[in-house]
This record gives C-alpha cells, structure tokens and sequence, in this order.
C-alpha cells in the first residue's frame, strides 16, 4: 500500500455541545479512489472542512505529504496539488468554464470537457446551469487543474444516471493518473461500483472496511457495535 | 531564498501567476463590485464631510483608509456569500493577495478624484 498524501488522524470535533467529529480517521492515497460512506448528518461534511483547514478540530491532527500541518489553509494545499469540491456551489455564477479555464495554467484541458460531456455549455455562464450541469462543470474545472489529491463531498449528489457515470469515469482517469482521491457519498450501491478503498462514518465515528465490494452490506454498513 | 522557499515560489508561480489573475474575468468583475462600493463609499464620505464643513472630496488619509476596510469588508461578505472564496483557494490564492490589487484602485481613484474637486 502506497503512503497517503492527505490525513485526517484522530480528528474531534464537537459544536454547541454536540459531539460532531469522534476520533475520526480516513485517508487519500495516491492512484486510489477511497469512499467515505455514512448516513446524512453523520459527520461526513465536517470532516472535509477539516481536512482544507475551514474548520479547526478541537484536538487530532491533518496530515499532508507526512507533514503535520496545524492550521491547514486550502489556498496553500490548492499550490501543492489539492482540490476541493465541497457541498454547495463555488465557481462563480456570473462566468463561463472558458472564463474559469483562462485562469489554469494547463493546456490539456480539453478532454475533461469530453470526459464529463459539458461541451454543450462551456460558454455559459455557470449561474444558468442547472443543478446537474453545474456539479459537472465544477468537477471538470477541478479535474482539468491535474490535482494530485481531490476531496471531494458527493460528487454524485443531483446527477442523473448518465451523469453520473461521467464523474464515476473521470474519477477513474484521474486515480489511474496517480491521484489520491477521497470523496464522501451516502449511495452504497455506488461506492461499491466506484471506490478502491472505504471508511464508513456513523455518529462522527469512522472505521475502514474491508471486502465492501462483495460482503452483504448489512455485515458492513449501519452495524456498528452499540 | 534557499531551495525549499525557490520551489515553492515556482509552484505558486505555475498555478495561477499573478500577472493571469490580474488580466481574469473573475479579477475584472472584482475591480466592477469594488469600483461600485468606492462610489457608494465616496457619496456617503462627502454627505458627512458636508456636515462637518470639510472639503468633500479631498483626500484624507485616515478617512480613505476607513472607507477602504469597509469596500473590502463588503466585497468579501459578497465573495463568502457565493462561496467565490473556494474558488479562490482552489486556484492557489488567498483572499487577501488576491484583493490587494484593489488597495491601488482605491487610492488612485480617491486622488484622481481629489485632483478634479481641487
């Protein structure tokens, strides 16, 4: 197993009195697709946000390239290779994917448009996009900066099946490039088609699961020890 | 600069170079929202100058440097508010760099203005 590039080790977190993040652990590595899998609210979210340095944990620690980092900051970890996908949208409504795309420096940007089928729109403004249209764009624009890690928060959330497939592809030609990816879904007939690696996370709680992709899932998912 | 810190500059540099970002649509539609907050900011500036008797346009130094924490304060509410701050950090730069620009547009805006009132 190859070292991870990205670590979230023994992560806690709690807000308003609510423990949100319990000695969480999940990490990235290289040439990979690792799944982060848990019910809604489980913590998930909370963790990335972490992991890019938009929360602070009460205690635990990010690693990156073996690295302790104590304030992590994503424009800083953006200039060593990561990208961040969050939640909710982030490119900016009032520009077009060629507005976005003048800003990277690379060149072989055009096969992430065919890889994620949004040719039809990259002269658009992002803000006209649909839901669907605009994760794609989003993803795309990420994809097309070569990350060496990419974090990404359900990346499949609003996408209809053929759209899907599009991320579940450009997912592959990125890890098969020597990307580390960990991205967080709830849909575990998913995961199973499209991860190499899986924690799942209950109550802010993780742990790593073996043989996902072949043992029943009630062996694995939603049976932790009470 | 020892090795570490020249590579690291490299790597800036190969993301996004400073002379890319300053030429961008996203950095134009910057400049457009803050030119719009400087006159809003220099409408109520000379109003409360009116009021104090001084010079409505003239460039005062304290009261410029009071008026341009609140352009950018408020042009980064508006860059939070879409989440634009993302963006900005998946393309290697920090909110504060990536604003900085904007300090000159004020000033030369401000003294081109005082110019003129004079």
């Amino acid at each position: 197993m190859k070292t991870p590039i990205l670590v979230g080790d023994s992560v806690t977190l709690s807000l308003g009195g609510r423990t949100i993040l319990d000695s969480a652990y999940a990490d990235a590595v290289p040439g990979a697709i690792t799944a982060l899998v848990g019910r809604s609210g489980c913590g998930k979210t909370t963790f990335f946000k972490v992991l890019v340095g938009e929360r602070m944990p009460d205690c635990g620690q990010v690693r990156w390239r073996g690295m302790r980092l104590p304030r992590p900051r994503l424009s800083d970890l953006a200039r060593d290779g990561l990208f961040y996908h969050p939640d909710r949208a982030w490119l900016a409504r009032h520009l077009s994917f060629n507005d976005h795309i003048a800003l990277c420096p690379h060149e072989d940007w055009t096969s992430v448009v065919d890889v994620f089928g949004i040719g039809g729109w990259v002269g658009q403004q992002v803000g006209r996009l649909s839901e669907g249209e605009l994760r794609l764009t989003e993803l795309a624009f990420g994809f097309a900066m070569r990350p060496a890690v990419a974090v990404l928060d359900e990346p499949f959330r609003g996408l209809e099946p053929l759209h899907r497939e599009q991320v579940g592809r450009g997912l592959r030609e990125l890890a098969d490039r020597g990307a580390a990816i960990l991205y967080a879904d709830h849909d575990v007939e998913s995961v199973r088609r499209t991860a190499d690696r899986l924690f799942s996370m209950e109550n802010g709680m993780t742990r790593m699961v073996e043989g996902f992709k072949t043992r029943p899932l009630h062996e694995w998912y939603h049976a932790w020890p009470r | 600069m020892d090795t570490t810190r020249r590579r690291e500059r490299t790597e800036i540099q190969a993301h996004v170079s400073f002379e890319a970002w300053l030429k961008s649509a996203l950095f134009l539609s910057y400049v457009r929202r803050f030119v719009l907050l400087w006159i809003a900011g220099k409408i109520a500036n000379a109003a409360t100058a009116g009021f104090v008797g001084v010079p409505p346009f003239s460039f005062r130094a304290g009261t410029e440097l009071v008026i341009l924490v609140f352009e950018l304060g408020a042009l980064v509410a508006f860059i939070k508010r879409d989440n634009e701050d993302i963006l900005l950090g998946n393309l290697g730069l920090r909110l504060a760099a990536a604003l900085a620009p904007l300090v000159a547009v004020h000033v030369t805006l401000s003294a081109a203005l005082a110019l003129l009132a004079r």
